[in-house]
C-alpha cells in the first residue's frame, strides 16, 4: 500500500494536469467549431442550424434508444432553456435558477438562486459562456456573471429597468470579448435595444437601439430582442430578430412600416452599428415578432454559392436572405396566412389594412402566437430541409379607440389551431412532408443530426426521432407534461447523447450500453 | 410574445359549466358586482398590494399587468368567472388545476398568495368598471353585421344547415351565449364531443368520447364511463367522427363580413 501511493499521486497529478489542460470553459474557437462533446452556446454553434454532426444514433438504431439519466429541478417553472454543455457539465436554467449538472450522470454539481424580485417570470432560455464565467440574465433586467465551476457569483449589472416595464429572459450570445444581450417588454411603450457588455467587468460597450426614443412624435416604439441571435465570424456580422411594435394591436398613432421592428437586422458586433435590416412584418399590428432564431446557411442557391439567412417567421412566412446585403432570395409562406396583399419588391409581405384589428373583429391566419414561435427550427444540410415546428392557427384581433394606443391596446383571441413538424425545401420554399403533431400544438424545438435522424416532441409530450427524409417517426417516449425546449445532442466517453426537458426535467437519452459501450477519450 | 396557442382559457372554462350560461347574463353580471364590491371594501391594501406583486410576476405576461388581457390570456377584469368568484371560490381551482389543454398552466400557491392574487382580481376588476377603460369585447361590438344576408349564408355557402337548426340544437341560441362567447363558438366549438369507434381484431368493437388521442394510442370513454385506451398499432382499427372539424375547415373560406352577417342571424334567436 505504502509503495504504491507514489504512483497513484503521480497518475492522479497526470489526470489533474490533463483535466486542466482540456477543462477551459468556452474559447471562441469552441464556440465558432463546437467539439462534439459541447454544445457552448444557446443555439449549439453559431449558425442557428441547431445541427449535430454526430451519427451514432441512426435511423436504423434511433428504436433501442433509452433512457440515460434524468435531472428533476424539483420546482415548478417549464424548462424553457437550451441547456449548455461544457467541460462536462451541463447548465440550465428556469426564471431566477440555474442548476449545473454532471453530462455522464445527471447528478447535480451545483444550483444558484436568484434574490426574490419583482420582474416577469415568464420563462427563460438559458445562460452564454465565456471561458469559465457564465452570463444569466434575470426577470428584472439584471446580467449577473458567475464562476461556473462554483456557480458564485461575481458581478451583476442592470441592463434593463424592470421599473419601467422591461424584463430579460434571452441567453446572452458570448462573440469574441462581447456579452451580448436583448431585452423584452411589450407592456408598455419602450424602446428595443440589444446591448454588449465587457465579459470581465459588465461594462457596456455599445447599445443599439431598434426604435426612436419613447415619446418621438408619430414614432413607434417597442422592437425588443428577446431572443438570441447569430453570428458570421466571417462577414463578422451579428444576426438579430426584433420584436413586435408598440403598442401593439392598434397601429394608428404609429404609421408607416415602424423600424425596426419585426424585423432581421445585421450589427457589426464590435461596433453595434447597423450594416442592413430586412422586415417579416412591415406596420406589424399583430404581435408578429420577427425574433425566430436567423439560420445561417451556406449552400447554392439557383445555382449560385450562395451565404443565405433563413427564418421561419412568426408571421407565416419563410424568408431566404442573402446574408452579405439583406437582399430578399425568397418568401413564401409555410401555412395559412390571410394578413397579406402580396410581396413587394423588396420580398417583405404588404399587410392587408382590412386585417388589421378592428372594434367587431378581424378573422387572421396566423394567430396571436404565431406560425411558429421562439421554438427552435432546424436546418439539416445533407437533405437542405428545414424543419420547423408549425402552428397553423386562426385568432379573432379586436381594436377600438377606447382601447387607447398605450401596451396592448386591443383583444385578441385563438380560436383555433394545431401543430405539425413541417420540412422545407430551401430552395423553392415548398413543403416536402409535414407530421402531425396534435391539437393546439407543441412547444418543442428541433434538433437535426448527420445520420439523418431528428428530434422534436408533439403537442401531448411525446419526445420524438424521426426521419429527416420523410417525418417518419423512428421512437418516441412519453413524457407526461408539455414540452416546451429544444433538444440538443453531445457526445460523451463514446456515447452519443439527447438531451430535451419536459415540464421541469431534464432528460438524456443515449442507445443502450450494449451497443454504445462507455470509453474514455483518451482509449 | 412569447406563449403559442393558448386559447382563451377562462371564456372556454365557463363554457364547460354548462349551467352557468343559462342564467341571463345581466343578471349575473348584476349579482357578482355586488358581492364583488363588498370583498372588496373586506380585501385590505397590503393583501391587494402581494396578490398585484404576485400577479405581475407570474401571470400578468398571459392577462395583462393589469389584468385587462394580454398575449394569450383573456382579460380577467371583465371575466363573468371572476365576478362570479367568491373568495377564491372559482379562481383557485382553475390557478391550481391550470387549463393544460388551453397552455394555461396551474400554479401552486400557498392560501395566503391565493387570498392576494384573488383580492388584486376583484380590486382590478371593480375598479375597471368605474373606470370604464375595459380592453374586452362587449356584445354590442359584435353587432355589425346583416341578419339576413346571416341567415342566407348559414342556409346556403356555409352549409351550416346540414348539421344545425334554428329551431332544433339552436333554438335560443342568442339567449344562452352572448357577444365573443358566441362567436367563439361558433368559430370553433371546443365543446363539441369527438367520438370514436375502436375495433379490435377479433371484430370486437367500442364506442365512446374520445379522452386522449395522439400518434401511439386511443382513449375513451365508454357508455358505463369507463377509460379505456389501445395502441394504435395497424390491427387496430379506429373511426373518428369529429363534427367540429367542419368549423375549423370553415375558417380558411369565411370573409369577415361573412362572421359578422352570421353573429347578426344568431342573435336574433333568442
Amino acid at each position: 500500500m505504502t509503495k504504491t501511493t507514489p504512483m497513484i499521486r503521480l497518475t492522479l497529478s497526470i489526470a489533474a494536469a490533463s483535466v486542466a489542460l482540456f477543462a477551459q470553459g468556452t474559447t471562441q474557437s469552441i464556440l465558432e467549431k463546437p467539439p462534439v462533446d459541447s454544445w457552448p452556446g444557446y443555439h449549439g454553434d453559431y449558425s442557428g442550424q441547431r445541427h449535430s454532426h454526430l451519427t451514432q444514433i441512426t435511423i436504423d438504431n434511433a428504436d433501442k434508444l433509452g433512457l440515460a439519466w434524468i435531472f428533476p429541478t424539483g420546482q415548478g417553472a417549464t424548462i424553457k432553456s437550451s441547456p449548455l454543455v461544457v467541460d462536462g457539465i451541463i447548465y440550465v436554467t428556469v426564471p431566477d435558477r440555474i442548476w449545473a449538472v454532471d453530462a455522464r450522470s445527471g447528478h447535480q454539481v451545483w444550483a444558484y438562486t436568484y434574490p426574490p424580485n419583482k420582474g416577469f417570470h415568464i420563462g427563460h432560455r438559458g445562460v452564454g459562456m465565456y471561458g469559465d464565467w457564465l452570463y444569466f440574465l434575470s426577470a428584472d433586467g439584471h446580467l449577473v456573471s458567475l464562476d461556473g465551476k462554483t456557480g458564485k457569483e461575481r458581478w451583476n449589472v442592470e441592463v434593463a429597468d424592470a421599473t419601467r416595464g422591461y424584463w430579460t429572459t434571452m441567453a446572452p450570445l458570448v462573440v469574441r470579448n462581447h456579452v451580448i444581450v436583448g431585452v423584452s417588454g411589450d407592456f408598455d411603450n419602450l424602446r428595443g435595444y440589444l446591448r454588449s457588455l465587457d465579459p470581465e467587468t459588465g461594462q457596456t460597450q455599445w447599445t443599439w437601439y431598434s426604435t426612436p426614443p419613447e415619446g418621438t412624435p408619430g414614432a413607434t416604439t417597442g422592437g425588443t430582442t428577446w431572443m438570441t441571435g447569430t453570428f458570421d465570424p466571417v462577414l463578422n456580422l451579428l444576426y438579430w430578430g426584433t420584436g413586435n411594435p408598440t403598442a401593439v394591436l392598434n397601429g394608428k398613432s404609429r404609421p408607416g412600416d415602424d423600424l425596426y421592428t419585426c424585423s432581421i437586422v445585421a450589427l457589426n458586433p464590435d461596433k453595434g452599428s447597423l450594416v442592413w435590416a430586412f422586415q417579416p412584418s412591415p406596420h406589424d399590428t399583430h404581435d408578429w415578432d420577427a425574433v425566430e432564431t436567423p439560420v445561417l446557411v451556406d449552400a447554392e442557391f439557383k445555382g449560385q454559392p450562395r451565404k443565405m439567412l433563413m427564418q421561419t417567421s412568426r408571421n407565416g412566412y419563410f424568408f431566404v436572405l442573402d446574408r452579405t446585403n439583406g437582399k430578399s432570395l425568397l418568401t413564401t409562406p409555410f401555412g395559412p396566412v390571410n394578413w397579406a396583399l402580396g410581396i413587394d419588391a423588396k420580398g417583405q409581405p404588404i399587410p392587408n389594412p382590412a386585417k388589421e384589428p378592428a372594434p367587431d373583429g378581424r378573422l387572421v391566419a396566423p394567430d396571436e402566437g404565431g406560425l411558429t414561435n421562439y421554438r427552435s427550427p432546424s436546418f439539416d444540410p445533407t437533405s437542405g430541409l428545414f424543419l420547423v415546428d408549425a402552428h397553423p392557427a386562426y385568432g379573432i384581433y379586436f381594436a377600438k379607440p377606447t382601447d387607447g394606443d398605450y401596451g396592448w391596446a386591443g383583444a385578441d383571441y385563438t380560436v383555433w389551431g394545431k401543430g405539425v413538424l413541417e420540412a422545407i425545401d430551401y430552395k423553392t420554399g415548398k413543403i416536402r412532408w409535414t407530421h402531425e403533431l396534435g391539437p393546439f400544438g407543441s412547444g418543442a424545438g428541433v434538433l437535426t443530426t448527420d445520420s439523418g435522424v431528428a428530434f422534436t416532441g408533439d403537442a401531448t409530450g411525446n419526445f420524438l426521432a424521426v426521419r429527416t427524409s420523410d417525418g417518419k417517426t423512428l421512437w418516441h417516449a412519453g413524457s407526461g407534461a408539455q414540452i416546451e425546449s429544444s433538444p440538443i445532442t453531445y457526445e460523451l466517453d463514446g456515447r452519443q447523447y439527447v438531451l430535451t426537458s419536459s415540464g421541469g426535467i431534464l432528460f438524456a437519452f443515449a442507445l443502450p450500453e450494449s451497443l454504445a459501450p462507455r470509453k474514455l477519450s483518451t482509449e | 410574445m412569447m406563449k403559442p396557442l393558448t386559447a382563451a382559457a377562462l371564456p372556454l372554462f365557463l363554457l364547460a359549466a354548462g349551467h352557468l350560461i343559462d342564467a341571463p347574463l345581466e343578471a349575473q353580471t348584476a349579482a357578482a358586482q355586488q358581492a364583488t364590491s363588498t370583498q372588496t371594501k373586506a380585501a385590505s391594501k397590503e393583501l391587494i398590494e402581494s396578490g398585484k406583486a404576485l400577479f405581475r410576476q407570474q401571470c400578468a405576461f398571459c392577462h395583462g399587468r393589469d389584468a385587462g388581457g394580454g398575449e394569450t390570456g383573456p382579460s380577467l377584469v371583465d371575466s363573468d368567472l371572476v365576478k362570479r368568484d367568491k373568495a377564491g371560490s372559482e379562481i383557485a381551482g382553475v390557478v391550481r388545476n391550470g387549463r393544460p389543454e388551453r397552455g394555461m398552466p396551474k400554479f401552486d400557491l400557498s392560501e395566503t398568495a391565493m387570498a392576494g392574487v384573488v383580492a388584486f382580481l376583484h380590486d382590478a376588476e371593480a375598479s375597471n368598471v368605474s373606470n370604464g377603460k375595459r380592453r374586452g369585447v362587449l356584445p354590442s361590438d359584435l353587432r355589425t353585421g346583416n341578419a339576413a344576408l346571416g341567415k342566407q349564408y348559414f342556409e346556403g355557402q356555409g352549409r351550416c344547415s346540414t348539421c344545425h337548426s334554428p329551431t332544433g340544437d339552436l333554438a335560443h341560441v342568442g339567449t344562452r351565449l352572448v357577444g365573443l362567447r358566441l362567436e367563439q363558438r361558433l368559430l370553433y366549438p371546443n365543446r363539441a364531443k369527438t367520438k370514436a369507434t375502436v375495433i379490435l381484431p377479433d371484430g370486437k368493437s367500442f364506442s365512446g368520447e374520445v379522452a386522449y388521442d395522439d400518434e401511439f394510442s386511443i382513449a375513451i370513454r365508454d357508455a358505463d364511463g369507463r377509460y379505456r385506451s389501445w395502441p394504435k398499432i395497424p390491427s387496430v382499427k379506429v373511426q373518428i367522427d369529429a363534427p367540429a372539424e367542419a368549423h375549423a375547415e370553415l375558417l380558411a373560406k369565411y370573409t369577415d363580413a361573412d362572421i359578422h352577417n352570421l353573429m347578426a342571424y344568431l342573435q336574433t334567436l333568442k
